[in-house]
């Protein structure tokens, strides 16, 4: 009954409200500024050990040296996360289902393969303990179905602590709406959970608080920050539109039964390439040159967090920019190193002055 | 007596309760002279011009009307003397058409409503007020109603209009218009005396400057012989000219914790899908033009207006979703609005400071008290009067009696008594001379240093830049943009709040 009257009267799960980018969210067009240091084909993950930066592109795990990459080996599918752990192994997750460690990034054999039950990995992060930190963004779709995932109002993420000792899986938390990005803190992980637009702070006992909510982004990949406090990045803003079209669910089954998953009205890692995207003309353009400020198809976004996960700064790139669908953000050597997966570009930014201008 | 001089006081003195709110004043208006009277709240300036248009009779002393002694026992008999008056507190009544209000006291036997309405059009037409004659008065903002009471004093075909305060709530658009409208009036040989705190705006337009303080008449000279600087010292007997709005910031406060978040809030047709946040520990400004919808966001967020049925958005406060139809829940979850109308919306005027106050703090209470602690009362009262330096007469002073600093600084103390986090200040100096907007500006910081979250409305743009750390900007009913204090200039502000 409470449903109905939410749906009828626009209130509660129903209203159809996006928060504005305001305060420390405020807009600029910093990741417009970023240098480019390399442009690839399917850019999907960062890691470091604090000397060297490991690369996914596609299947390649690539080693970025400056503006160049090293090419260290090719995977039979392609690499859906990465993570850089304590003495020198490297953990890959191959196509969302298989979580592999390995001594050394060139190292023939893993030393522990996880699979079980795997559906949709997207993040991994070493734990203080020596585990593993993986979110599995949905246990029925892949990891790049996220937008048949988000459309079906997909509940089944899940947070997992992989023990490389001994092999075995807990989940630390399940149910979450697209688990996407990790970080360990004190007595668990810090998460990202896409759909509900927010942070969750997820303890080892289970238990789970919230640490930051009413994002007007999908946020996903989460890395530590020096002195202290996270980066987070999120691969699209929420916009009206998509919102609306959440809420309706006989289009919504219409729309994945009858259009081109491209054109759907869902949030993108890029757009403005073709006449077919659902916004067109005045939406985004005026006198033909699209507006900063139009509502965001696809963004890009880095957030500078402190230690309590409330937000300092933020980096953006607005609806005309370019480098949008950032998907991981690394510090080192006092560079910020980016993903911007829907521009296919490898961004750097030093740190120092951000924090001068924008005030950590 | 000279021949120009139209309208004189000599030695006017008016005790109320055995203490004069002014004092042995003389004061002489010339015809055809626009005549600034300026000073502190208290200073006697509504006092003055009250006597003038007869609203209050002189203790002692004479006045003299084209040199023949008077003495109007109301504001009827001065304006059959030639004397009307436009008040601060609008004298308007609301439940009556903007036309009917024109006319009110000139109506002949048989009215015929279409022709008032029609007269009200034209005459209101040619002074270039956007102001539709049929509407409600009490539907309008408090702009237009003062455009509506400075129509009616010019319909009044008035040789003296006084003016208390005429562009506290005009935007400046509605500025520029209303000075053409007293230069227009002027050379129609009308005199005009206006009290203004707006020390820029006595220089810009004044013939003659009168500086009063204490109920005492301090200098009276030629606007042409003064500046800023000389006002202010006449005025407060110090130099406040660098603490007001002169200085620029240069340091920002850091946001803490979000505090309030709405989203695509509506209430049409002043509240267009808004949405904005406030932060604690920082002080949110918040500017437009009048009609952009400011004040009737945070009314909205304070539980006094409701948002729109259907669809009408969300707001969040400390990230739960709340939905107030009253106030009293609101104040109860730490939201604090203080109006920018405190004649209508702040205080019980006959009511004493103690009382009024404690009022503010009864709220907090959930379902009421039965009985009321005089005792309490008075003791909440003294605290507040103390800690915000309310000048009265004593705690048991009624608040009409009040000058507008002080009657502000009640309103102010009725809703810090709720210890609130989240303060919206909506015009918080509105006919406040500059001692009492120092103060009020000492106390807004202060609080935002404490970690409160505050919002300060105003129309002012020298207010907003002084106080704010981020800066809203609202226009047609949501916020268009936002400055970092040190980012913002007031062409910039004012760029996005027209266009």
């Amino acid at each position: 009954m409470r449903e109905f009257a939410n749906r009828f009267l626009g209130r509660g799960d129903a209203t159809i409200a996006v928060p504005s980018f305001d305060g420390v969210l405020k807009p600029n067009q910093k990741l417009e500024e970023a240098e480019i240091l390399l442009e690839c084909a399917a850019p999907e993950d960062l890691a470091t050990d604090g000397r060297t930066i490991y690369l996914a592109d596609g299947p390649r795990l690539l080693r970025l040296d400056g503006g160049s990459a090293t090419e260290l080996r090719v995977f039979e599918e392609p690499i859906s996360a990465l993570a850089s752990l304590p003495g020198g192994e490297l953990a890959v997750a191959l196509g969302g289902r298989e979580v592999r460690i390995f001594p050394e990034p060139s190292a023939a054999k893993p030393r522990a393969i996880f699979a079980a039950g795997l559906s949709a990995v997207n993040a991994l992060a070493p734990a203080l303990d020596g585990m593993l930190i993986a979110t599995d963004g949905s246990m029925t779709r892949g990891v790049d179905e996220w937008a048949w995932d988000l459309m079906e109002h997909g509940r089944s993420g899940r947070i997992l602590m992989l023990d490389p000792a001994t092999g075995s899986s807990k989940a630390l938390a399940d149910g979450l709406g697209y688990a996407f990005g990790c970080c360990a803190t004190g007595d668990g992980a810090l998460v990202g959970e896409s759909w509900r637009h927010r942070l969750i702070e997820v303890r080892r006992d289970g238990s789970r608080n919230i640490a930051l909510p009413h994002l007007p982004v999908y946020p996903s990949r989460l890395s530590p920050a020096s002195p202290d406090g996270y980066w987070l990045t999120a691969f699209a803003a929420r916009s009206l539109l998509v919102e609306f079209v959440l809420r309706e669910p006989a289009f919504r089954k219409r729309m994945m039964a009858e259009i081109e998953p491209r054109y759907w009205i869902v949030p993108r890692l890029r757009s403005g390439d073709s006449f077919k995207e659902p916004m067109q003309g005045a939406h985004i353009k005026t006198m033909g040159v699209v507006k900063p400020w139009a509502p965001p198809r696809s963004y890009g976004l880095v957030i500078r967090l402190g230690a309590n996960g409330a937000p300092l700064y933020s980096l953006h790139s607005r609806v005309d920019g370019v480098n949008h669908g950032v998907v991981s953000a690394i510090e080192i050597n006092g560079d910020l190193i980016m993903i911007a997966k829907g521009s296919g570009r490898i961004l750097k930014l030093p740190i120092a002055p951000l924090d001068k201008e924008l005030g950590a | 007596m000279s021949d120009d001089i139209f309208l004189s006081l000599n030695k006017a003195t008016k005790l109320y309760g055995g203490i004069p709110a002014i004092d042995s004043v003389n004061f002489d208006l010339r015809r055809g002279e626009i005549h600034a009277l300026v000073g502190e709240n208290g200073a006697g300036k509504s006092t003055l011009t009250k006597v003038m248009a007869g609203v209050v009779t002189l203790t002692s002393g004479t006045m003299t009307v084209e040199g023949v002694e008077v003495l109007p026992k109301s504001p009827l008999e001065a304006r059959h003397l030639g004397v009307a008056m436009v008040f601060q507190e609008n004298s308007l009544v609301p439940t009556m058409t903007v036309a009917q209000n024109l006319f009110l006291g000139q109506e002949r036997f048989y009215n015929r409503l279409r022709g008032i309405y029609i007269a009200a059009q034209q005459f209101l037409q040619s002074l270039n007020f956007d102001v539709a004659p049929t509407a409600t008065v009490g539907a309008l903002g408090a702009a237009k109603k003062q455009m509506v009471e400075i129509a009616r004093a010019v319909l009044h075909k008035a040789k003296v209009i006084i003016f208390d305060e005429p562009t506290a709530t005009l935007t400046p658009e509605e500025k520029k218009y209303f000075f053409d409208l007293v230069r227009d009036l002027k050379k129609r040989g009308v005199s005009i005396v206006f009290i203004s705190h707006a020390i820029e705006e006595a220089l810009l337009l004044a013939d003659r400057i009168t500086v009063l303080r204490d109920g005492r008449k301090v200098v009276t000279d030629d606007a042409s012989k003064f500046d800023r600087a000389r006002v202010v010292q006449a005025m407060v007997g110090r130099d406040l000219s660098h603490t007001i709005y002169g200085v620029r910031k240069t340091t920002v406060r850091k946001a803490g914790a979000r505090v309030l978040t709405a989203q695509n809030l509506k209430m049409a047709p002043m509240v267009k899908n808004n949405s904005l946040s406030v932060f604690a520990g920082q002080i949110t400004g918040v500017f437009g033009l009048v009609g952009s919808g400011r004040t009737e966001m945070f009314k909205i967020v304070a539980g006094v207006l409701k948002r729109d049925f259907f669809y009408g958005g969300e707001i969040f406060l400390r990230d739960k979703p709340v939905r107030f139809r009253v106030p009293a829940p609101a104040v109860r979850a730490g939201v604090a609005y203080v109006t920018e109308d405190r004649k209508v919306e702040g205080f019980f005027e006959t009511s004493s400071i103690a009382r009024n106050i404690y009022l503010g703090l009864m709220s907090k209470f959930p379902s009421g008290r039965a009985l009321l602690s005089r005792r309490e009362a008075t003791k909440v009262g003294r605290d507040w009067i103390k800690k915000l330096k309310i000048r009265a007469i004593g705690d048991e002073a009624r608040v009409v009696e009040l000058s507008g600093g002080n009657q502000q600084k009640v309103v102010i103390a009725k809703s810090l008594a709720q210890e609130p986090d989240l303060i919206i200040f909506d015009e918080p100096t509105r006919g406040v001379d500059v001692g009492a907007i120092v103060e009020i500006h000492e106390l807004i910081n202060r609080l935002a240093d404490e970690g409160k979250a505050v919002v300060v409305i105003s129309s002012y743009l020298p207010e907003i830049m002084a106080l704010s750390d981020r800066i809203l900007v609202s226009r047609q009913g949501k916020v268009v943009e936002e400055f970092s204090a040190l980012e913002a200039t007031e062409e910039k502000i004012m760029y996005a709040a027209i266009h």
